[in-house]
């Protein structure tokens, strides 16, 4: 009980040092409610806080919790300062399309089941230690190197991480693991799980508040349910997976970006670059979006041809400038130690071979299609969400939401790509990893859905 | 019409998440699972995901190495989840091509050269110890 309690304040502290990012990020050019606040802080706070630990490695420190929390005071006298000085609020009346009435039976019903899944999944993590494969033999692994060590060991890239599968794997959770180990004063591979269920509730969250800001309560409801409820996303929220997270991130990049897109606001291209770099921090596959939402923002400044402003021109680099600057620690520490994937090398990935593999193209397909209809783990969704694509392809095809469409048809064509230039036996792979892949673009996909079928339905 | 197809879809999704969080409880036997895990202690939540008697061979090898050994573990299919748990269990005990010590989960009737019987542990395995070479 008292490794509970102490983990909640070690979550809370964590969220207030990413409000505080958030708000020296974004300031009050950005409209959020405290919902939205609270979950993308939580993202931000594990993100940055795995980060300086990667520094303190750099830096020959090791780990103490009082160590790795007192840096951020420094920014948070930064930010009383700013605060006192300009009144600038993170908090603003955000842009809600209906104004409240009281919530039908409908409403608590959803409500209900969205509730539901997210305590079900807080107990379903809870009950069982880390004990999934890859959780455990690819992540768990090394937050119990960390926690032992009380540090990131200097030998650690030399010797200890080639001994363990995928030294190339990013560290944000693995990090996050461990400073929670180390509040904890203990290796409690059960309750550290918690991680996983609140990006849940926090993508979730993030959803919600995205939708209310053009469609009712009820609506923005249904679909939150409806992502609250796909089996296959609500069990990665339990089993020490970075699926969620990675989710997590390469969603709220691409809802920021989609408002930049709308608006052109500062504070919401330099949150989607932050959250884009820090899903390249936690998986490999988040530097595909990272490129992705890159090429996209440079796509959508060029094409305003004539009236691109000076400013679109400086948001396009600064977005790239900021992956490249957060991303930078953990690729020199790699090419540092010439630790490359041993799956893909992207030194593959040029036309001749791609055409040498077109034989893969089928299995990848077959696979795909496998995955697309299966109910046991998405309900109906993917077909329902293809249908609703075809029939209302001309909403799909407008702004900005035809930015979303893209990244998603990007991200499958990538994830193609890459099954085409792997190692690994082409079955194998798919068979394994399809069903992740597509949880990356899930909420982002749940989203497009919302916006497309926004006029066909009268809630 | 539009609208009715979407409310039948609807309808159908709550069909199928009702059924789905029943499968996952009763059908898949999860409730068992929970009601065996929810008092348990970390240590006997271990024990429990990894087999009891595993998880008591992997402590019994832990608290009879030094602290730093290497070893090789025998017994547990290569590459299956139970061969991870014992790598993540016995951390900071190191796996090696040529290990200090062998670890026989199971029986312990073969002999592997250059190694002799250092500890027994009542029926689950045991563990061999390298031969100093003069």
């Amino acid at each position: 009980m008292v490794e509970l309690i102490i983990i909640l304040i070690s979550i809370t502290a964590v969220t207030f040092i990413g409000c505080n990012v958030l708000y020296l990020i974004a300031g009050k050019s950005l409209k959020l409610k405290l919902g939205e606040i609270v979950a993308v802080s939580y993202g931000l706070g594990l993100g940055f806080l795995s980060l300086e630990m990667l520094l303190f490695y750099f830096a020959g420190w090791a780990f103490t919790v009082e160590g790795i929390l007192s840096p951020w005071l420094l920014l948070l006298a930064v930010n009383a300062v700013r605060y006192f000085r300009g009144r600038s609020r993170l908090m603003e009346p955000a842009l809600v399309a209906a104004p409240s009435r009281k919530p039908g039976l409908i409403d608590v019903f959803l409500a209900g089941g969205i509730v539901f899944e997210v305590i079900y999944a807080v107990f379903r993590a809870l009950i069982k230690p880390i004990e999934s494969y890859d959780a455990i033999a690819i992540y768990a692994i090394r937050s119990k190197i960390f926690f032992l060590a009380k540090a990131i060991p200097q030998d650690y890239f030399a010797a200890i991480a080639r001994l363990f599968p995928h030294a190339d794997y990013p560290l944000n959770i693995q990090l996050s693991e461990t400073f929670l180990y180390m509040s904890m004063g203990s290796l409690n591979d059960a309750l550290v799980k918690v991680i996983f269920p609140f990006f849940f509730a926090a993508i979730l969250c993030m959803l919600y508040f995205a939708l209310r800001r053009f469609a009712s309560r009820t609506y923005a409801l249904v679909f939150t349910f409806i992502l609250a409820t796909i089996p296959h996303f609500n069990n990665y929220a339990t089993n020490a997976y970075l699926e969620v997270p990675l989710a997590f991130y390469i969603f709220v990049s691409g809802l920021f970006l989609l408002r930049w897109l709308e608006d052109g606001s500062s504070g919401a291209i330099i949150l989607s670059a932050v959250a884009a770099s820090l899903a390249g921090w936690t998986k490999n596959e988040g530097l595909m979006y990272c490129v992705i939402y890159t090429g996209l923002v440079f796509i959508f400044v060029i094409s305003k041809g004539k009236k691109t402003s000076k400013k679109d021109i400086l948001h396009a680099f600064l977005y790239s400038g900021i992956i490249v600057l957060v991303s930078l620690p953990w690729t020199l520490l790699k090419a540092g130690w010439h630790i490359a994937n041993d799956e893909i090398a992207l030194a593959n990935l040029n036309p001749a071979n791609l055409v040498r593999q077109l034989h893969k193209l089928g299995t990848i397909t077959y696979e795909f299609q496998k995955q697309l209809f299966g109910p046991k783990k998405w309900n109906i969704f993917w077909p329902a969400f293809i249908v609703v694509m075809l029939l209302n392809y001309k909403k799909t095809l407008e702004m900005p939401v035809r930015y979303a469409a893209a990244a998603i048809f990007l991200a499958l064509s990538g994830y193609v790509v890459f099954y085409m230039i792997s190692y690994l036996d082409v079955v194998f792979f798919t068979s394994k990893t399809w069903a992740r892949f597509m949880l990356d673009f899930l909420p982002l996909a749940v989203y497009l859905l919302a916006v497309v079928l926004k006029e066909d339905v009268k809630c | 019409m539009k609208y009715k197809v979407l409310k039948i879809a609807f309808a159908v999704w709550i069909g199928l998440w009702l059924f789905f969080v029943a499968r996952e409880l009763v059908i898949k036997d999860n409730l068992r699972d929970y009601k065996a895990l929810i008092t348990r202690s970390l240590e006997d939540k271990h024990a429990y995901m990894t087999g009891e008697d595993l998880y008591r061979f992997l402590k019994f090898c832990k608290a009879n190495l030094p602290g730093r050994a290497t070893y090789r573990l025998t017994g547990l299919e290569k590459g299956s989840v139970n061969k991870q748990r014992a790598v993540y269990y016995l951390y900071p005990l190191l796996e090696s091509g040529d290990p200090d010590f062998i670890l026989v989960y199971g029986s312990c009737s073969a002999k592997e050269d250059g190694y002799m019987m250092f500890a027994g542990s009542s029926g689950f395995g045991c563990i061999m110890k390298k031969m100093k070479v003069r």
